[in-house]
């Protein structure tokens, strides 16, 4: 214990320099306008800033995208309250109150409430970082092949079936991304998959490239086929927390950020998933639920804790299993795999001080959002205003570096492209992307790992179904896609009907 | 309003079964091309390679899991195509206009095909903005010299965002440009 604390003291100590606070003070910010402006979301700000940070040393990079990643999502409030846009797709649930609090008047006191619930939301999360990480890590130890099979093939699933919209869709998109992710050298033999004679395609997908062309380019595409955006005023009332706030909605806080972490460590499913179904829990539980979607305080508070304990919740399977919680934190795990950390369960035995060092950056993070939080109000909302037609180009061009930095490959420009292309159609066909995400980032890992345990076991699939960790596994996987088909659905929930009547 | 948090998401809106008929039948000939291929793959025996690690093994199994995801969705749009309660398309909000849509991947083709490899980097993002600005900010009403102040001030701001993208990644963070 005193070890554990000693070491969490040595990581804080770590970035308390000038170098490094600095750093801190720029990402978050830089994070927080990515979040705020429409078009611009937290997985895309922080698959560009990966390009931008590969040559830093691994610890400053990470520092620098947790940063963005904490600031994009709490950003996305600023255009939900002011505009009635989302920033991010994780603030969409705070249009319904934020919206109506500003036009009462009330845009100050609701980007308080913002600030406020976001900043408990991701420190209850981080404080779930440091308790469960290790734990969950040594559990994590034990699993082989087997069992990380299912956990590829489980995230996959429970991110189709649950990340909103039709799971039908979601799994097709699963398995797109899971097909693209075998594009290029297979892990065995060396043999060129789907590659054509083509050199470019023989060293596969690059998946920076594919994934800012997927939010990037995609975004870019859409805000400038969308209507323009209006602020809903330009007079703000004070932003400063209103202490009685917090203390009034205390079991809202409480009950948003553990759903919101859990909704994290959950594969795949992401900040808005959390948010919705914190702010559902909250209406349920209200004594004025006539006041939700007309400015209710609590409802924002829900809303803005659940999604940003989502953010450091979708970290917690990024270090114990290599398996993401978000499609933020999918960039996340591959900036970890470039700057050669391992993350997965052997991460907590080969470099156990960069747990440490994700912890104190959550909370570091988390502390510079709120100074901006309460600070800078105008300056953001000017950004705000600034005319898509001149933000997007800009946008287009960093898009194109960031495509292009990694490996100094023009291919990964054009792969960019394509998926650009591909994102947009998907959104327009309502494909969820966070399957596909999560399977072009698990492929390699479920490919692995079945042809490893087939080899294992000598061909018999039963290790897959009868090991105790995959029994459940599968067992939750096999219901959940079982659980979308309408009529298994119907029949289930007619035969616990029956029986409660009984 | 507060209904709102209960019913669908945007991406959830179902849409009109054709569209979804039309999707299934692309995934469908995707599924089968991939089991195509995947079959035509070598399994090395002649090296003692288990048919578990054959290199066709894997995609050919997303192959079939696509096809026949695939043809559940092209049933499923079938039926509900055959019910009453078909589902219409919704009208797209006011303002959206396929025309910018058209002419922003216009440009960013031109940009990545056209540009870059023909000029320093600097030079085709300036190109690029300034071209993207101009065209999109291009009013009909417009008297001259507001438009030559427009023009300007988009040559500006590309100028600016080229020397600032080459200087911050290049000379800051080292990061090499196409």
């Amino acid at each position: 214990m005193l070890d554990s604390l000693a070491s969490f003291g040595s990581a804080f100590a770590g970035f308390m320099s000038p170098g490094v606070l600095f750093t801190v003070l720029w990402a978050t910010f830089l994070g927080i306008v990515i979040g705020a402006l429409p078009g611009l979301t937290a997985t895309m700000g922080v698959a560009l800033m990966t390009t931008l940070t590969f040559t830093m040393p691994h610890t400053h990079a990470i520092l620098v995208l947790v940063c963005v990643y904490v600031g994009a999502i709490y950003g996305g409030s600023r255009s939900a309250i002011l505009l009635n846009i989302p920033g991010t797709p994780a603030s969409a649930c705070s249009t319904l109150d934020g919206y109506p609090l500003a036009r009462q008047g009330l845009a100050g006191r609701a980007m308080g409430i913002s600030t406020t619930g976001s900043w408990l939301g991701t420190l209850f999360g981080t404080l779930c970082v440091a308790a469960f990480t290790p734990v969950l890590s040594e559990m994590a130890l034990k699993f082989q092949s087997f069992e990380f099979f299912w956990i590829a093939l489980f995230g996959i699933v429970i991110a189709g079936t649950l990340a909103g919209g039709d799971p039908l869709k979601g799994y097709l998109a699963g398995f797109l991304g899971l097909w693209i992710a075998t594009i290029g050298q297979e892990p065995h033999y060396n043999y060129q998959r789907f590659a054509f004679g083509s050199t470019d395609l023989a060293g596969g997908i690059g998946l920076l490239p594919a994934l800012v062309g997927a939010f990037g380019v995609a975004e870019v595409l859409q805000a400038m086929r969308g209507p323009a955006v209006k602020a809903v005023s330009s007079k703000i009332d004070s932003v400063l927390p209103r202490i009685r706030d917090v203390f009034r909605h205390w079991r809202t806080i409480l009950r948003s950020g553990a759903i919101g972490t859990f909704i994290g460590i959950l594969p795949g499913l992401g900040e808005d998933t959390a948010a919705w179904s914190s702010y559902a829990a909250a209406r349920r539980a209200s004594k004025e639920p006539e006041k939700y979607g007309k400015g209710s305080v609590e409802g924002l508070m829900s809303a803005e804790t659940g999604e940003s304990a989502c953010v450091p919740g979708a970290i917690i399977p990024v270090l114990t299993l290599a398996v993401p919680g978000s499609a933020p934190a999918a960039v996340l795990m591959a900036a970890m795999l470039i700057h050669d950390l391992n993350p997965g369960p052997n991460l907590m035995l080969q470099t156990p001080e960069f747990f440490y060092q994700i912890v104190a950056m959550l909370v570091i993070a988390d502390m510079s959002k709120l100074l901006f939080g309460l600070t800078l109000v105008r300056p953001l909302l000017w950004i705000l205003l600034v005319p898509r037609e001149r933000l997007m180009p800009v946008v287009f061009v960093l898009c194109v570096v960031g495509a292009y930095s990694i490996t100094s490959r023009v291919f990964d420009i054009y792969v960019m492209l394509f998926f650009g292309c591909i994102g947009f159609i998907l959104r327009e066909l309502k494909f969820p992307m966070a399957p596909m995400i999560l399977g072009l980032v698990l492929g390699d890992l479920l490919e692995k790992n079945l042809t490893r345990g087939l080899v294992l076991s000598g061909g018999s699939v039963v290790p897959f179904f009868t090991r105790p960790a995959c029994a459940v596994l599968s067992a939750i996987t096999i219901l959940s896609v079982l659980w979308s088909i309408p009529a298994v659905n119907r029949g289930m929930r007619n035969l616990f009907r029956r029986r409660r009547v009984a | 309003m507060a209904d709102e948090a209960s019913s669908v998401l945007p991406h959830e809106e179902p849409l009109p079964p054709r569209t979804d008929l039309w999707t299934g039948a692309a995934f469908l000939v995707l599924g089968l091309a991939i089991v195509s291929v995947a079959w035509r793959m070598p399994t090395f025996k002649e090296q003692k390679g288990e048919i578990y690690t054959a290199p066709g093994l894997v995609p050919g199994i997303y192959g079939l899991v696509i096809s026949a995801l695939s043809i559940w969705l092209v049933m499923r749009s079938v039926r509900r195509g055959r019910s009453s309660a078909a589902i219409t398309s919704r009208a797209a909000p006011d303002g959206t206009s396929n025309l910018r849509l058209a002419l922003a991947a216009a440009l960013g083709l031109v940009f990545c095909v056209g540009l870059i490899g023909h000029m320093p980097f600097w030079a085709a993002a300036a190109v690029f903005v300034t071209a993207f600005i101009a065209l999109f900010e291009w009013r009909k009403g417009d008297a001259w010299p507001r438009r030559f102040l427009r023009l300007g001030t988009a040559a500006l701001q590309g100028l600016v965002t080229g020397a600032a993208v080459s200087l911050v990644f290049e000379k800051i963070f080292y990061v090499r440009l196409p």
